[in-house]
């Protein structure tokens, strides 16, 4: 070993195994079971958009880096799994009747304009999913947010099947005195519910969550802090009344928003305390907008409070150990 | 005498240990080799002055290096023979040094201190300096100076906690030579005129425990085993409840720490009035033959070392000296025990990180595992983008290179080594504008 140099670097010298690209293969592999419900909630078209939206997510990474000159070997290579999970994020949270070139240029978008053109991964200032799906929404608006499909499963409760872009106007509905149209246990299985594709089945996103907190990938709190403040919120809004709060966190694609579109890392405070200011915002804010717009605005939330993550980051730093207050007239 | 559990510090990593590779190997005293190379710097401030010459026959034991100022140590021939050279050399680390080349002449000879007549903390002290003592936990800083504090201080701190992965060597002192420790804290406490002394334990060392649970002057604390206890800060913060300010030094807040080999050398230094001229290492890794704990003279060359425990095994990717945590790496087997090191490690490709970096994707698993509770991915990128004003506010100086933000970073950035330098460049600036 002697004629031979060997590796010379700064310490540590041992690391822990896991890598970005392992995070965001536990990240897909979390998103699987909401995928598996949207496909047999809503059959094979909805197994064709998601495959659409992965393929033309991780292709607009390729073809952006070999117009930047990389080699297919180095894109390979360098692959994290940061775009399927793009592509992945847009398909469940679009409808299933989503035209197959809104998919395609929200995906484009999301990837090339909102995270490569910011430097690639880690660099980019909003989520590229939320960005890409409202793109997508802002475009073609009518086309994607009416001929809601109704899924395979008729709802328990034996109520006719409302969509989920409405869904959040239940509230509302309730506050008027109406009955709500589907029982607690239809919005939390999605029986009964046409909405988007991953949006609808929460059983399915909850599970996911549970796999990425027990990997140790997100911390559950803070996704359980969103969803508690938007639940407690509505509570507040509507005169305390108490039966507004399980419609109120089980409707529209909070579920979905919270537990793997606000955690993105990227686009999330670094602190514990700046994430407990920015998941407790997003849920004020999510509840406030719901009631005043009478839309969902889970994706919309979410890419506002991107834009301020920074700024809590700038304010919400922690302490060093050992740290002093400067006394007082001391330079 | 009972034990009692440290104070939990929430921030820090858990590491593998490896220990499992040589933790029950007993301590094996190499023979001392054909030649041996005394570096004149094994310690931190001005380096020894050689006060030898080409040609002159040393015994073990005699005086080789003298001390050069206040912050120095003396250093001590390790063999009987010739001195072949006096030159510098440079290591596989990249440093240069002055080295003493002595050739063994196979003489069993040592000369010894005088005994020392009264027992008072001056004249204990001033052994601990002739004796060329320095800190050898690994920063090198003399001991003598350590325990001439300008305030009184209240507690000795016994840093028992070893918990860099791999290493041994103070887990194998602490039970096999226990009485040693004892008595060397006993002098370092008079020396300071403390009573009250406490010795930090990593809970994953039961039998060290045992071993010192049996003094009852001995405030025996168990700490989780969590990296990096071993560390001054937060060894202090933990046995004591004492936080260090930032900036200051351990004898702010009444304290003294004080490294287990250290006190061993005390030891001999004042009862068998012999100068430090040896060291224990850990020899460890997968790429090593027989990974054990050896007992070696300083100066002892790392290929005869490597040939002593039955060569390497594998590909070696990686060579440390010192743990894998803060160790530094080495491009080369050219080295030489120091009093300083405390192990050899020969990384395999499954053992070390040598994966390239990715883009920071502001996971802050860094920041939430720091033990100083800084962020270390601003002050890479500030460090990166050469703006070392904002990385010195958001606390660079602070940084104890433990490693713990680059050891769970999943973009495998290089955080420590951006780091140390946002550090040299503060310091640098510092100096610049003074």
């Amino acid at each position: 070993m002697a004629d031979k140099l060997l590796k010379f670097s700064s310490s540590p010298h041992v690391k822990a195994v896991r890598t970005t690209k392992q995070i965001m293969r536990h990240v897909c592999i979390a998103l699987l079971p909401a995928c598996i419900a949207g496909v047999v909630f809503f059959g094979l078209n909805a197994a064709l958009l998601i495959a659409l939206s992965l393929t033309s997510a991780i292709l607009s990474e390729v073809v952006y880096h070999l117009i930047c000159g990389k080699k297919l070997k180095e894109i390979y290579a360098g692959f994290d799994y940061t775009s399927a999970v793009t592509g992945l994020l847009i398909a469940l949270s679009v409808g299933v009747q989503t035209p197959w070139y809104a998919i395609i240029l929200a995906n484009i978008f999301a990837i090339v304009v909102v995270k490569m053109i910011f430097g690639g991964t880690g660099k980019n200032l909003v989520n590229p999913a939320v960005t890409g799906r409202i793109f997508a929404f802002m475009s073609f608006l009518s086309l994607m947010s009416n001929g809601w499909v109704n899924p395979n499963f008729a709802s328990l409760s034996g109520a006719s099947s409302i969509n989920a872009e409405t869904n959040a106007t239940l509230l509302t509905d309730l506050l008027k005195g109406n009955a709500p149209a589907l029982s607690n246990l239809d919005l939390l299985l999605g029986t009964g519910l046409a909405g988007c594709i991953g949006e609808t089945c929460k059983v399915a996103l909850i599970l996911g969550g549970i796999y990425l907190a027990v990997l140790g990938i997100i911390n559950i709190g803070y996704p359980a802090i969103y969803i508690a403040v938007t639940g407690l919120f509505t509570v507040c809004l509507n005169g305390f009344d108490f039966n507004c709060f399980l419609p109120a966190i089980l409707s529209g694609g909070l579920m979905l928003g919270a537990i793997f579109m606000a955690t993105d890392y990227t686009t999330s405070p670094n602190t514990t305390l700046g994430n407990i200011v920015y998941f407790a915002l997003l849920g004020l804010l999510t509840a406030g907008l719901r009631q005043a717009t009478g839309i969902e605005v889970v994706s919309f939330v979410i890419l506002l409070m991107n834009l301020f993550v920074p700024l809590i980051d700038k304010f919400v730093r922690p302490k060093p150990f050992g740290f002093q207050k400067q006394k007082g007239g001391k330079k | 005498m009972s034990t009692r559990k440290g104070k939990n510090y929430p921030y820090g990593i858990h590491v593998k240990d490896m220990k499992e590779l040589c933790s029950e190997s007993q301590i094996v005293k190499m023979p001392a080799p054909k030649k041996v190379y005394i570096s004149m710097s094994q310690h931190i401030g001005a380096p020894a002055i050689p006060i030898v010459n080409v040609g002159d026959t040393v015994t073990k034991r005699q005086l080789i290096g003298q001390s050069s100022g206040v912050i120095s140590a003396n250093v001590y021939s390790s063999i009987c023979g010739t001195v072949t050279a006096i030159e510098d050399i440079v290591t596989g680390n990249g440093q240069k040094m002055k080295y003493v080349v002595i050739e063994n002449d196979g003489r069993e000879e040592e000369i010894f201190f005088d005994n020392i007549s009264d027992f008072e903390p001056k004249t204990v002290i001033e052994r601990i300096r002739l004796a060329g003592i320095v800190g050898l936990g690994g920063a090198g800083f003399p001991t003598a100076v350590k325990l001439s504090p300008a305030t009184q201080l209240d507690t000795l701190v016994i840093n028992g906690a070893e918990c860099e992965p791999y290493l041994n060597c103070d887990y194998r002192l602490m039970i096999e030579n226990t009485e040693d420790i004892y008595r060397g804290i006993k002098y370092c406490a008079m020396a300071l005129g403390i009573r009250k002394i406490v010795i930090g334990i990593e809970a994953n060392k039961p039998k060290a425990i045992e071993a010192f649970a049996k003094y009852h002057d001995l405030d025996v604390v168990v700490l989780k085993k969590q990296y990096p206890m071993g560390s001054e800060k937060h060894l202090i913060y933990c046995t004591t409840g004492r936080k260090v300010p930032c900036g200051k030094m351990p004898f702010d807040v009444g304290c003294c720490v004080q490294n287990i080999k250290t006190v061993i050398a005390i030891k001999h230094a004042i009862e068998d009035n012999k100068a430090l001229s040896s060291t224990v290492l850990t020899v460890s890794g997968y790429g090593i033959q027989n990974p054990m704990n050896l007992r070696v003279q300083i100066g002892t060359p790392l290929e005869d070392i490597i040939e002593f425990c039955g060569g390497t095994k594998g590909e070696t990717v990686k060579l440390i000296a010192g743990g894998p945590m803060m160790g530094r790496a080495m491009m080369n087997t050219t080295a030489y025990t120091r009093k300083t090191d405390s192990g050899f490690l020969f990384l395999t490709k499954s053992e070390a990180a040598v994966s390239e970096p990715t883009n920071c994707i502001n996971c802050a698993v860094c920041a939430k595992n720091c033990p100083m509770r800084l962020m270390p991915m601003y002050i890479e990128s500030f460090a990166l983008a050469g703006d070392y004003a904002s990385a010195e506010q958001y606390g660079a100086m602070n940084c104890i290179e433990c490693g713990s933000c680059a050891y769970n970073c999943p973009a495998k950035r290089s955080l420590v080594q951006s780091i140390q330098m946002a550090k040299a460049k503060i310091k640098e600036m510092k100096q610049n504008g003074r």
